[in-house]
């Protein structure tokens, strides 16, 4: 007998009479009635030998016994290989299930009874019932041997009763060790045969995914780790990294390298990072590991264990410094012959609208102008000349330098600081054309130059640390927008490094009674941004200090949401770990208790798809309260930030926002179109854009506010010629009102941010992976737009410049082994997703072929349509090395 | 190979120079940077980087590998280099990379900035040189800041021109008052829309044209008429001196009315810059001829323009008649009359006859063989008529040919397009295209009396129009020898001889005596030729006579063409004014008015 008889597979006399009675009814019996006449001479024959064999079965002689279950054995084995339908001898078995299944019961222990049980387990697969588990009982204590011969369904319903008496035993504590050698079976039956989804799924249900990596082989590892990482998403707690960590384990096992790396990179782990670096040899591929890096936007130091040449070292340090995405970038706009500079007139296009134009020779509009500096910056980003800022000033008269005058006090801070933004990524021609600002008399200047040299660095690093040695000697000065620009400069240039040298000396203004708000407030963002994700105790605990110094009026200005939102980032994305901040959060001034709570909750589970979480958001939107409270528009956007990963979630969050925006009370409504904007951030999707037209047209100002600047988050950096014709009619729907023009006016800058060359999404690397800084530049904009009025409208306008955290050339571009950038024709279509779909199905569908450089549009895939060269990553996007293929010949 | 030989000869160089002023170079570099003069620049720097081309900066790394192996010279130096502790660094500036800049440990970072300041030009108080994560201060010491031999430095600063504030200071929409804000804003859109309205229609005051018509419902055939009218400025100082004190007893009251509407109108429009509505012209015009007031569906019809134009100057031209009643003293005959001389001949009787009639328009009859206006007004003066005959006692056919006896100042050709279908019984329009020009020369269609009066003034215009050109050839090129074949040329159509551009200023326009101003007169001082020069045209747009548009366009006196298309007036070119020949659905000419070249002698 099988250790531990399970008392519900031998069930009882009533039971099993159910289960007989209930099986025929879901199976065809009234035909095999009807049939029984007209059954073909074959199947009455092998009828009749089962009748006999079953008879024989119960004869006392064990020879005829044994003869009699080798037969029937014969017998349902060579038919089990189809199973299109119910193979013929169960289904004349199944008559005899019962009488079987009391002979076996009555049976001495022997070999005999082994066999039978082996034919019982079988039989059981379609004569069970629900719950039973007979299949399996018998299973247990019947003969060991190769589970396989008895068929795949066979195995898969044996999985299956496998996961349910796990989850059983489990609770009575009891051991598992029988079925564990099923399961090794049946593990090694899957993958030999294609079902590698069904063999992670059993080993996800047993909890025991190491199984896996004995089983996995060449030919199915990518198929199993596709399965897994996109398994992953669904998975609750701590359960996605265990299956990860198989994953990267397997990738490493077979030395899928970039693969291996997305991972390590998706699990913020830096170990497997290294590990990577380590296991790989080949200088080629960390170059390309390096790439990788960079596009993720995480600072990381090579050393020599990873790399053991020194001049190899540096060079790869220099790819991961991203110092050469300048260049990388301005190719694509060569080829793509965008290199021209655009004026706002260009973006505006006012000779499209008829009847009331935007704009007239009347004075000059501080506000307009404005609007025109951010939409000249963003739509000239990274090309390094445009026509109000660069154009050389030696003629006097000229809009040389004047432009910047044409901005009205804190406006010229935002004027100098779009030099950064225009030379993005360039730091040494950047520096250059800052240089003078640094000398003027005029505090605003100086602060937007400060700010420059931040937006320039942004996420290049350099050895000389110029942002670092320029801004730092600016961060103690006197006049409270000079300090501003230096600490939003550092955030910004060091977003993600956690460089300790900046956190000593930003620090303490947070905790310095004579410090402005402003200053503090936006200290406690730099800081959030310099230790994104990092869970930093000191900072944590030093913005936390602030919050509690802060007076009753203090919280109740608008810029006090950034201490908050500081706090936050430091556990964006690391779910439990804010716990205990949360904890201290309850201790707060009830003003801003319940906004950082709802702040500190959507940052730390920003990204993983947690439905607890969301339910818990949507909780908090659903409430109609009294005053003025203003923790719901976080409670709004955090929906959005936790449900923004993974497709299927990210249509239901749209879904429920619709809801939320019919119900919800007014500040509610103000943050929804917010949360839409983040959710489809470069990817601009027909029923997102429409729903956003409509509030665009809100009678609540604030409202519509909010939607024209999302209708320039979704449209970002894609030419959207359907927003921009909106955002158009809009300018002259809104002609007479400053504040909603500016918003539209910021909105077409968005829409053709990097003339249709950037992206803002966070996400990369097929959507898999998250950029922190980027996300945390999203979030910080958007939690601005909170308050429009006083913030973006007001004199804090420079905060649309954290943007430049998630902006990134949306491109694919192909460099040779010397990372000379090389044209290759490429596919580029709509992705498809392939997980656990059978065979080598199509990655990409309509797809056109290009000539690298390429843009890739949100949900876009790209692949080599040539032979010659073998890309070094399977995930083509950003740069690509290519190497040339030993094997190709020319046709 | 033969690169990397260059470089060890370039640095075998070098070493000879470091080894014969070792001295004075590197024991004393305050004197060297302290005060760079531009002149001392290049001299003392030679040994180290500023000879240095561009290109080798690559070749550095090789190039220090030699220096270790093969040259144990330099290896001395770099001892010695230590003793005096120099360290040797490279500066980023811009894209630059300055490759082994030394820096003399014991003298502050200033004589460092002094050195840069050599090899970029920047002065030194505006150099910021990044060491680590930290700005290089003047007076810091070296050992503090922990530069390292070989570290790579960054030096960020330009020579720019500091910005300067604009002196004017700019004044923003947002500081002005609130009142001036709200105009502004108000103002805006207005300006906006009158701004646009002058890029597409250019405000009449500012380019010298008179206003457009107001179109009244269907009257587009009476503005444009008016406005082709009122280019004749004879007819419009005629009727500025009428008045009713002149009024003839012969003229009844509705004609009188109408001329005084007419003067009133011609006045408006001078003086008004929008578009003046006709309304009482309108309805005077409507007293005197009933016919203009059929209603359709509720509507005015529209009418045919070449009707109210003949009624009109018929209507004109009798109460401008001087009470004298001269016949030469009819202004408007006098403007516009042509007298037409016809032989009328009977091909079966033989008999013949010559009759002489005045008309104020030609006709231009279309039909297939016409693709000219020349040839048309041909056709229109030659006609068959069918009259009783006095010899054979029925009706005969009689052929018609008219010549013209007198030229008018203003000729006004009808282009024949529409014509009554009789099978359909449809007034129709003839779209066939027939070619005007802009310079006319009805020679051809004159009388032989009339010819001959015209050799005179027309040899006497060839003359001056060859003088010109013989002029102007004479002052382009020296040799002067060009002859005036032009001006010699019998041929009878000189006409397209001279072009367009040189009639300007040549011919010479005598103020205006109108009284005098007839054929018959010309004796004095003034003298037809035969030769006109188009100055407006009338053109319908449209498949049917009783649909579609009118539009005049009309000359001005400074050469600009516009179009009056009811009330947007708008500038034209003179070679579309051509282009309205027909043979398309685009306006084409019905009336056309060309004005004639005076000669003096």
């Amino acid at each position: 007998m099988a250790p531990g008889p399970d008392p519900n597979s031998v069930g009882d006399g009533a039971k099993r009479d159910e289960a007989t009675i209930k099986v025929p009814s879901k199976d065809p019996k009234k035909k095999d009635d009807k049939k029984e006449e007209d059954l073909s001479e074959e199947d009455l024959q092998l009828k009749q030998n089962l009748e006999l064999y079953v008879e024989r079965v119960q004869d006392p002689n064990p020879e005829l016994q044994k003869a009699a279950l080798e037969s029937m054995r014969q017998e349902i084995r060579a038919s089990t290989s189809s199973m299109t339908s119910v193979p013929k001898p169960l289904k004349f078995l199944r008559p005899h299930y019962g009488t079987l299944k009391e002979f076996h019961k009555n049976m001495a222990e022997s070999d005999l009874k082994k066999l039978l049980a082996d034919i019982l387990s079988v039989l059981a697969l379609t004569m069970s019932a629900e719950g039973q588990r007979e299949s399996l009982g018998y299973r247990l204590t019947g003969s060991e041997g190769d589970i396989g011969s008895w068929g795949h369904e066979y195995v898969r319903n044996l999985a299956g009763e496998i996961a349910e008496e796990y989850t059983v035993r489990q609770g009575e504590e009891a051991s598992i060790e029988d079925l564990m050698d099923l399961v090794q079976q049946i593990v090694a039956f899957h993958m030999k045969h294609n079902a590698e989804t069904e063999a992670v799924d059993l080993l996800m249900d047993v909890e025991d995914l190491d199984l896996l990596l004995e089983h996995v082989d060449r030919t199915n590892f990518r198929r199993t780790c596709n399965y897994l990482t996109s398994a992953a998403k669904y998975l609750p707690g701590p359960d996605d990294m265990l299956v990860l960590d198989i994953a990267y384990m397997i990738y490493i096992k077979f030395e899928e390298y970039p693969n291996a790396l997305q991972i390590a990179l998706f699990l913020d782990n830096m170990q497997y990072v290294k590990q990577v670096f380590t296991s790989c040899t080949d200088l080629l591929r960390k170059k390309q590991f390096c790439y990788m890096i960079s596009r993720h936007g995480i600072t990381f130091e090579l050393d020599p264990e990873m790399v053991e040449n020194d001049v190899d070292r540096e060079m790869l340090q220099d790819i991961v410094n991203n110092t050469k995405l300048s260049e990388g970038y301005l190719t694509l706009a060569r080829d793509i012959e965008v290199m021209e500079a655009k004026t706002p007139e260009d973006i505006y296009k006012a000779h499209l609208l008829d009847g009331r134009a935007s704009s007239g020779p009347s004075a000059d509009s501080a506000r307009q102008n404005l609007a025109a500096t951010f939409v000249n910056a963003f739509v000239n980003a990274g090309f390094g000349q445009d026509k109000l800022m660069t154009v050389p000033s030696d003629s006097t008269s000229g809009s040389a330098g004047n432009w910047l005058f044409k901005n009205k006090e804190h406006g010229k801070t935002s004027a100098a600081a779009s030099l950064g933004m225009i030379l993005l990524w360039d730091v040494d021609a950047g520096l250059t054309h800052l240089d003078k600002y640094f000398h003027s008399n005029d505090n605003p200047i100086i602060a937007g130059a400060l700010l420059g040299v931040g937006i320039v660095n942004c996420g290049i690093k350099n050895d000389c640390d110029p942002a670092l040695a320029l801004l730092g000697e600016y961060i103690d000065k006197e006049d409270s927008s000079v300090r501003i620009g230096a600490i939003m400069g550092l955030g910004i240039a060091y977003a993600g490094s956690q460089n300790d040298q900046i956190r000593s000396s930003l620090s303490p203004i947070l905790n310095d009674a004579k410090a402005p708000l402003d200053v503090i407030a936006f200290a406690a963002l730099s800081l959030g941004m310099i230790y994104v994700g990092s869970c930093n105790e000191e900072v944590a605990q030093s913005i936390i200090f602030a919050l509690m110094d802060r007076s009753e009026a203090e919280l109740g200005e608008a810029l006090t949401r950034f201490l908050p939102l500081g706090l936050g980032l430091l556990y964006l994305g690391k779910q439990e770990s804010v716990e205990a901040t949360a904890e201290v959060s309850k201790t707060f001034n009830e003003k801003i208790r319940k906004y950082c709570d709802m702040t500190l909750l959507s940052c730390a589970y920003a990204g993983t798809g947690n439905v607890l979480k969301v339910q818990d958001l949507l909780a908090q939107c659903g409430e109609h309260l009294e005053k003025g409270d203003i923790h719901q528009g976080p409670a709004v956007l955090g929906l959005a930030m936790v449900a923004m990963s993974e497709e299927l979630g990210l249509d239901m969050a749209i879904r429920s926002l619709e809801r939320v925006l019919q119900y919800g009370e007014q500040n509610v409504r103000r943050a929804v179109p917010l949360a839409l904007g983040l959710l489809c951030k470069s990817n601009p999707k027909v029923t997102v854009m429409d729903t956003l037209s409509r509030l665009s047209h809100d009678t609540d100002s604030e409202v519509a506010m909010s939607a024209i600047v999302s209708l320039g988050l979704i449209g970002a950096g894609t030419n959207n010629a359907r927003i921009a014709g909106m955002l158009r009619n809009l300018s002259s729907y809104y002609y007479k009102d400053a504040s909603l023009l500016f918003c539209v006016r910021i909105a077409q800058g968005l829409v053709h941010m990097g003339k249709g060359l950037l992206t803002l999404s966070p996400f990369h690397s097929e959507r898999l992976l998250l950029s922190p800084t980027a996300l945390a530049g999203i979030v910080t904009l958007l939690h601005a737009c909170l308050d429009m009025k006083s913030i973006i409208l007001g004199k804090y306008h420079y905060v649309l410049y954290f943007l430049v955290l998630a902006m990134q050339p949306r491109m694919m571009l192909t460099v040779d082994e010397n990372l000379k950038p090389i044209s290759v024709p490429v596919r580029v279509g709509q992705a498809v997703d392939v997980v656990g779909q059978a065979g080598r199905p199509k990655t990409i569908t309509g797809f056109q072929t290009h000539s690298t450089p390429v843009l890739l549009a949100a949900g876009e895939r790209a692949e080599l349509a040539t032979d010659k060269y073998i890309p070094l990553s399977p995930i083509l996007e950003g740069f690509i090395i290519l190497k040339e293929n030993p094997d190709y010949r020319e046709e | 190979m033969g690169k990397k030989y260059e470089n060890v000869f370039e640095l075998l160089i070098e070493t000879t120079v470091y080894k014969k002023k070792p001295g004075r170079n590197r024991h004393d570099p305050t004197q060297r940077f302290v005060n760079p003069a531009p002149s001392k620049r290049k001299e003392p720097l030679t040994y180290d980087i500023s000879r240095r081309p561009s290109n080798s900066v690559e070749e550095e790394p090789k190039r220090n590998k030699n220096k270790l192996v093969s040259l144990p010279s330099l290896q001395a130096i770099k001892q010695e280099a230590s003793q005096f502790k120099m360290l040797t660094v490279s500066v980023k500036w811009q894209k630059k990379v300055f490759e082994g800049i030394e820096i003399d440990v014991s003298l502050p970072p200033y004589v460092f900035k002094a050195q840069l300041y050599d090899l970029t030009g920047v002065p030194p108080e505006r150099q910021k040189i990044m060491v680590k994560g930290g700005l290089l201060k003047d007076d810091a010491d070296w050992s503090s800041i922990g530069v390292k031999d070989g570290q790579k430095l960054m030096m960020m600063g330009t020579a720019d021109e500091i910005v300067k504030a604009p002196e004017k200071a700019i004044v923003f929409a947002e500081d002005l008052p609130e009142e001036e804000q709200a105009t502004n804003l108000n103002k805006l859109p207005r300006l906006v829309a009158v701004l646009q309205y002058t890029s597409r229609h250019t405000l009449s005051v500012c380019s010298g044209y008179s206003a457009g018509l107001v179109n009244l419902g269907n009257t587009c055939y009476m503005n444009s008429t008016v406005q082709c009218l009122k280019s004749v400025p004879e007819l419009k100082s005629a009727l500025s001196n009428y008045s009713l004190a002149g009024r003839s007893n012969d003229v009844d009251q509705t004609s009188h009315m109408l001329t005084v509407a007419t003067r009133e109108l011609f006045g408006d429009l001078d003086r008004s810059v929008n578009a003046v509505s006709p309304t009482q012209f309108w309805m005077v015009l409507r007293k005197k001829f009933p016919q203009f007031s059929q209603l359709q569906n509720g509507m005015h019809m529209q009418q045919d323009a070449e009707e109210c134009w003949t009624q009109l100057l018929y209507t004109l031209s009798q109460s401008l008649k001087a009470p004298t009643s001269s016949e030469d003293s009819d202004a408007v005959k006098a403007l516009f009359g042509v007298n037409l001389r016809s032989r009328v001949h009977c091909q079966e009787s033989g008999e013949e006859s010559s009759e002489t009639e005045s008309v104020y328009s030609l006709k231009c009859h279309i039909s297939h063989e016409v693709n000219h206006l020349h040839e048309g007004l041909k056709h229109g003066l030659k006609g068959e008529l069918e009259k009783t005959s006095p010899a054979l006692g029925r009706t005969a056919v009689y052929l018609k040919e008219s010549l013209i006896d007198s030229l008018p100042r203003y000729l006004t050709v009808q282009f024949v397009r529409f014509f009554w279908k009789r099978e359909t019984n449809q007034k129709a329009k003839i779209l066939r295209k027939v070619d005007y020009p802009l310079e006319l020369d009805i020679y051809d269609l004159c009388s032989e009396e009339l010819r001959k009066k015209l050799e005179a003034p027309r040899q006497k215009l060839r003359d001056e129009e060859g003088k010109k050109l013989g002029l102007q050839t004479k002052s382009s090129s020296k040799d002067g020898d060009v002859k005036m074949t032009d001006a010699e040329a019998p041929s009878n159509e000189s006409g397209e001889s001279s072009t367009a551009a040189q009639q300007e200023g040549t011919v010479s326009k005598t103020p205006f005596t109108w009284m005098i101003v007839c054929a018959s007169s010309s004796e004095k001082g003034t003298h037809m030729t035969g030769i006109y020069d188009l100055v407006s045209v009338l053109t319908h747009k449209g498949r049917s006579a009783d649909s579609g548009h009118y539009v005049a366009w009309v000359k001005q006196e400074s050469g600009k063409w516009i179009q009056y298309d009811d009330s947007y007036p708008s500038v034209q070119r003179e070679e579309d004014i051509t282009k309205l020949s027909g043979g398309g659905d685009w306006h084409m000419a019905y009336i056309i008015m060309y004005k004639a070249r005076f000669v003096s002698m």
